[in-house]
Formats: C-alpha cells, structure tokens, sequence
C-alpha cells in the first residue's frame, strides 16, 4: 500500500456523502432516543438522591457514582460482553448502544437536575403546599419548571457532549456516521477524503447544537 | 385576670375556636427546641397577633398551623379536629388554611394572574376559566388589576405581597396566615400591604398575624399574644398588653422596640 499524501479526489470526497447520511439517521436517533430515556430516569435518580431514606439515597448514589466514573467506552463493551455472560441477555449492538450511553447519560443528568433541584429555595416549596398541593404536585407545578430553566445550559451541553460520544458506537458496529465512515477509508483507501467528509458531517449536524447551547447559556446561565 | 381591658369578645361569645394550639411543642431536626408548651385559641373572625425578639418561635408556631413543620407534643385543634392525628390528611387541611410569608415566594415562572389561579387550578381542580376569573377578581381586590399579565419579578416588593395575599385568598381558606408580611419591604410600601390586611379584617376574615408593627397589632388584632424563647409570655387584648403589659418580659421586649425606632403606638 501506497500512502497517498498528494491529491484530494473531489469524486470521492463528493461520493462519501449518501452513505454517511445514512450514518447521520443512525446518529441522530440515537442521541434522540437516548435522551429522551435519559431526561425521565435522570429525574428519577434525582430524585431518590434527594430522598429522606438514607438506603434508598445510598444505593441511588452509588448507581450514579458507578456511571459517572467509568468511560463510556468501557460501559459499551461491558454491555455488548459482559452483560449476556452474566445474565444470558444478548442484546442487539443498537440496545446496547441504547442502553450503555443511557446509563451513562441518566447519570450525568441526575446530578445536573438534583443541583437544580437544590437550588430552588425550599420556601417556593413550602408555598406551593400551603396551596394545598400535594408533595408531587408542588414538584410537577412549581419547583421543576424553576429548576428546568436554571439546568438547561447544562442540558443543552450534555447534548452536544452526547452528539459526538456516540461515534464510540462504531466499535460494536452500529452504523453511525464514524462506523459507515472508517468501513468506507477501509474500502476505498479514501482517507483524506473520507474523513473529511466525515469532519463536515459531525461539524454541519454539531455546529447549530453547540451555538443553540451557547445560545441558551447566554440566554438562562447566569441568572442569579 | 378579669379586668374590662382583658375580655375577649370571642371567647365571652362561646364560640369554638377555628385554631387551638393546646401545649404544643416543636424542635427542629438539629436537636434546637423551638416551641414548648405553646397554648393559644384562634375564634373564627379573630385577628391574632403574634408578637416577641427574633427566634422567639413565632414563624414557627404558625407554621406549624399549616403543618408545614411536625409538632412534637401537644395537640392541634383546627376546625374541631385534632389534627396531630396520624390519620388526619394534611394536604386538606392545608387547602383551609392560607399563608402568607415575609418574602412573598411568588412563583417566579408564572404570570401574576396564573400565581393567583394555581391554587384552585391544582389543588381543586376547579375550570381553568372559573380560576382565572376569580383571580381577576381578587387582583382587583387587592388593587392590582392591570398588572394580571405581567411576572412577579416585574413588580414592587409591596405589589408582590398584595398578590401573595391574593394567591392566599384564590383557596377561599377558612383562616390565614401571615409571617411578617412586610418586613421585607421598603417603609413605603408597608401602608399598601397593612390596608389590604386591615380591609381583610374588616371583612371578618380569621387572621394570624405574625409582625413587628405595632401600631397594626394595637388597631387591628382582637387578640395579641407575646412569645419568648419558645413559650407564651402573656395574651390579652391589644388594649391591656400595650397599655398594661403585666410580665417585666413585655415591657423590655417594648422598650427594646421603642429604643430601636419609637414605633410603640400608645392608645
Ligand atoms: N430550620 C431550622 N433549623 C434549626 N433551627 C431553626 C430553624 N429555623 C428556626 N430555628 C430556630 O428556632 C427558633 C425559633 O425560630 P423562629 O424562626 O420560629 O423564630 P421567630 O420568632 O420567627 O424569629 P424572627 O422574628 O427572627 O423571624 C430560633 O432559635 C431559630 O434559630
Ligand atoms: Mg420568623
């Protein structure tokens, strides 16, 4: 093999982009699908951290701990290898890929949302109950919206984070963006222009997230 | 005991009390003891006015009417029931009950108009329509009509308040509760807050009234009773406590008042 380090084929790099748009579907559902499991389940935790039970608050931490300090990496291959050998449970690479940055995700957001949660004076709380709502209410009606508003800065980069950490996917081959890109260099030697191609996808798909992000922190972070 | 200064017009009536505290006591989760053996009665259309020195235990009492904090002993009586029972739903007796607190805590995320309809929208489950008409209503009442559309952030500490108290009344509560509603505010936006109060008064609503302002508990309260460190000092009518305060704790906890900005209104 011939390392070709002149030339840019313009075919090529213009030929890349129907398959990797295919891998851009892939892409975008899987960071939809992940958050949209992950918003719920991170309130969740959330909120059994904030629990009055020392057990319950105990093992939701621990939980959260466990997510939060391994790599993603090695989450994905735990649930592709390790997972069906402990339980007999073999999912398909796309659940596990669902399930792995899930887990992963939920436990970010928890701590994200639980100091949102804290944040909000208990007094706002207490105002909502002398309203005569209950505990559940009070939370649905009036300090989730307020502790919404103040995380969704974070929120917004946990999203873009996310965006990108899904190219990890491609090594259990779920067909992203990244996978169908280095199986293309593979086949047709195309580096450069492959991964160029590539580059411009994540930037054209990442680029509006990140300015929305930053749009959002300018507009909601530093109130207070 | 029996001078013509001391006769509570309720009480002399035999009307049951709507709030009996019967030797209530409270301690906060740190071990610090708030209330002990705290014992007054609340007559429906009373004006009641808590009085006493910072960290007497005045916030506390009435929030423990509202059973937003547990009492330890004793028992209390609210509407005949005795509501210390392990039985006893506190979120209906909290829709009864309305408050008001020092620092308003209007929600921040919500128009004025919707502040005041949250209530019966959530907790009664009333039409949003009938809520939102009711709320208009009592905005006007409290005098802050054009502001429905506006957020609470928008508005003067003293507006804030009259919708707190608006929000209060949105649950057409049986009594409320007001832990010194205008501490917070600047001095001249305190009359706008006390006339809303005073007209509530007037109307017969049954008031618990936690506040530093002295000439309001001499000219509205029926009843005035003086807390120190947790306990009743003395009760009585505005008339005999001002003029005739019979424990030495009273009259320093006066003279301190005086001392601080002369505000001890005399008859
Ligand atoms: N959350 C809490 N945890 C522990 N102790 C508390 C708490 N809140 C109040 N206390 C203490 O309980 C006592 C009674 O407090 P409380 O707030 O009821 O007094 P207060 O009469 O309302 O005083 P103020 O005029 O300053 O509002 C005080 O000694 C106070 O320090
Ligand atoms: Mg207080």
């Amino acid at each position: 093999m011939i390392a070709r380090t002149v030339g840019f084929e313009w075919d090529a790099f213009g030929s890349s982009f129907a398959p990797l748009l295919e891998g851009a579907v892939m892409t975008v559902v899987l960071t939809v699908v992940v958050m949209l499991l992950s918003v719920p389940i991170g309130v969740g935790l959330a909120l059994l951290r904030l629990s009055r039970h020392k057990v319950v608050r105990a093992i939701a931490t621990g939980w959260v701990e466990v997510w939060r300090a391994t790599p993603v990496l090695l989450q994905l291959f735990w649930v592709f290898y390790v997972l069906p050998a402990l339980t007999g449970i073999t999912l398909s690479p796309f659940l596990v890929a669902i399930v792995a940055f899930t887990g992963h995700v939920s436990a970010f957001l928890s701590e994200t949302f639980r100091a949102g949660i804290a944040s909000i004076r208990p007094q706002q709380r207490q105002a909502a109950l002398s309203l005569g709502m209950t505990p559940a209410q009070s939370f649905i009606v009036v300090v989730g919206p307020q502790a919404w508003w103040r995380i969704l800065p974070a929120f917004a980069n946990t999203w873009v984070s996310l965006f990108k950490d899904t190219a990890l996917v491609s090594t259990i081959a779920v067909a992203d963006i990244s996978y169908i890109g280095l199986q293309l260099r593979q086949e047709t030697f195309m580096t450069l222009e492959v991964l160029t191609a590539m580059a411009l996808m994540y930037l054209a798909l990442g680029y509006p997230q990140a300015k929305l992000a930053d749009w959002l922190e300018r507009r909601f972070g530093v109130k207070e | 005991m029996t001078d013509s200064l001391d006769t509570r017009k309720m009480a002399m009536s035999g009307a049951e009390p709507l709030v009996l505290l019967d030797g209530i006591s409270h301690a906060y989760p740190n071990g610090k003891v708030s209330l002990t053996e705290l014992s007054f009665a609340v007559h429906p259309g009373e004006v009641v006015c808590l009085l006493g020195p910072s960290g007497s235990g005045k916030s506390t009492a009435i929030r423990c009417v509202n059973m937003l904090e547990p009492v330890t002993a004793g028992r209390l009586v609210f509407e005949g029931i005795d509501v210390t029972a392990k039985d006893v739903n506190q979120v209906e007796v909290r829709k009864r009950v309305g408050m008001v607190f020092q620092n308003f805590e209007l929600f921040p995320h919500m128009s004025v108009l919707k502040n005041v309809a949250i209530g019966p929208i959530v907790s009664l489950k009333r039409p949003k329509a009938e809520a939102y008409d009711l709320a208009r209503e009592l905005l006007a009442k409290v005098g802050l009509s054009d502001k429905g559309d506006v957020l609470p952030s928008q508005l003067s500490g003293g507006q804030q308040q009259r919708v707190a108290i608006a929000r209060a009344l949105a649950m057409q509560p049986d009594v409320m509760l007001f832990d010194e509603p205008t501490s917070a505010l600047d001095p001249e936006m305190v009359g706008e807050v006390l006339a809303v109060m005073r007209k509530l008064a007037e109307e017969g609503m049954t008031m618990v009234v936690v506040t530093h302002e002295m000439r309001f508990a001499r000219n509205v309260a029926d009843w005035v009773v003086v807390m120190e460190d947790g306990r009743l000092v003395e009760e009585g009518t505005p008339e005999r406590i001002f003029e005739q305060p019979r424990m030495e704790r009273t009259r320093a906890f006066f003279g301190k008042l005086e001392e601080q900005d002369g505000v001890l209104p005399t008859g």
